[in-house]
């Protein structure tokens, strides 16, 4: 896994106009929205995730859309800049990348 | 042709212990006196006429996993689930027999709505309260603490949802107690995750909570992601029905007072 500084998610939020980047959940995790929260299973090692609200947010939307929709999403839901929810998805997109619990296909942009 | 000098006792004229754990039927198909003899006194509360139990055959001669059939490997023993029947091999000792009977009804309540869970189940004026937690979580303690007879198992609880509400089962699973467990049912009144403290206190857990808590105390043998769905399902179903609490306590009996409360 590269280190968060690299990551192409981070990247294409930060700014980076030659990338565009789509964003999917793992397949192979169960998962359950309890009180607007996403509980998540990996039935492979039993491990157990919880994510935050916003987090919550982009998991849900996380079917195929680009990044760049889910940052416009959720600036609309939380009336924030689309800077501040760019900016915020990068690190949480990161995040989850890292668990292995999103994956993010990018398209260079020719 | 030649003709065999020893008795040869084929599968079909062996006839099967019959018992029910948490309404689920079982036909024990065991050959071997070893093994029959301390299953009869385990299950004796459990033992019930039924021709039509799901089979489970104990050390037959061992065939190819089919596809679609759900395996599980401990120790050197095994189970082999199929959609008539189980099989399970290597079963050396009663205990090989309880364990692999554990992961057998895991399989088998799930899709009816129910689950084993390490905790200890309570019956208190017709309602069962069950007091969960891994080991050391102080699951024998509770039941050391409670009546005689009120008792369902010290370790391994049942629950199901069935007749229209969640209900705990008596098991044959125990811990300490070793006891032949009873075999009634009582619709579940709370669950109780078990924090050792200096107080006695309950407190009510969100269902997040409640799901967080629950999960490391199911007992659960697949990584089928169907399966953890359902299990999923199961629980939020469970815990939004059934208020489920935090238990500070101090080993000692006083903690029904805040139960009570």
């Amino acid at each position: 896994m590269p280190p968060a500084a690299f990551s192409p998610a981070r990247r294409i939020l930060e700014g980076d106009r030659g990338m565009k980047g789509y964003i999917v959940r793992n397949p192979k995790l169960a998962w359950r929205e309890v009180d607007g929260e996403m509980v998540i299973i990996s039935p492979e090692d039993s491990q157990v995730h919880e994510l935050n609200e916003t987090a919550s947010l982009i998991w849900k939307h996380a079917d195929g859309r680009s990044l760049e929709e889910i940052a416009e999403r959720i600036s609309t839901e939380y009336e924030v800049s689309l800077e501040a929810a760019r900016a915020d998805i990068g690190e949480l997109v990161t995040a989850l990348e890292q668990k292995q619990l999103v994956f993010v296909a990018t398209e260079v942009k020719g | 042709m030649a003709e065999l000098d020893y008795p040869v006792k084929r599968p079909d004229t062996c006839a099967p212990l019959q018992i029910s754990i948490g309404n689920v039927p079982l036909s024990l198909f065991i050959r071997e006196e070893t093994l029959l003899a301390p299953a009869l006194r385990r299950y004796h509360e459990f033992a019930q006429n039924s021709a039509n139990g799901f089979p489970v055959h104990l050390n037959e001669p061992e065939t190819r996993t089919k596809m679609g059939e759900f395996s599980y490997l401990l120790d050197d023993a095994k189970l082999i689930l199929g959609s008539r029947g189980a099989k399970f091999y290597g079963v050396r000792h009663e205990y090989a027999l309880d364990s692999l009977l554990r992961i057998l009804l895991t399989m088998v309540l799930l899709p009816q709505r129910g689950f084993l869970l390490h905790g200890a189940t309570v019956v208190r004026d017709g309602r069962a309260y069950i007091f969960f937690g891994r080991s050391g979580a102080g699951k024998s303690t509770v039941a050391s603490l409670s009546p005689e007879g009120s008792v369902l198992t010290d370790e391994i609880s049942l629950l199901r949802y069935s007749n229209g509400c969640w209900q705990a089962h008596g098991t044959p699973f125990w811990g300490e107690f070793r006891a032949a467990g009873i075999n009634r049912l009582f619709p579940i009144a709370g669950l109780y995750l078990l924090k050792q403290a200096s107080d006695d206190r309950a407190e009510s857990l969100s269902l997040k909570e409640a799901l967080r808590a629950l999960l490391p105390c199911v007992l659960f043998f697949t990584a089928e992601k169907r399966a953890h769905e359902t299990l999923l399902q199961t629980l939020m179903g469970l815990i939004e029905e059934i208020p489920c609490h935090r238990l500070h306590f101090r080993r000692h009996a006083e903690f029904w007072k805040v139960i009570a409360a």
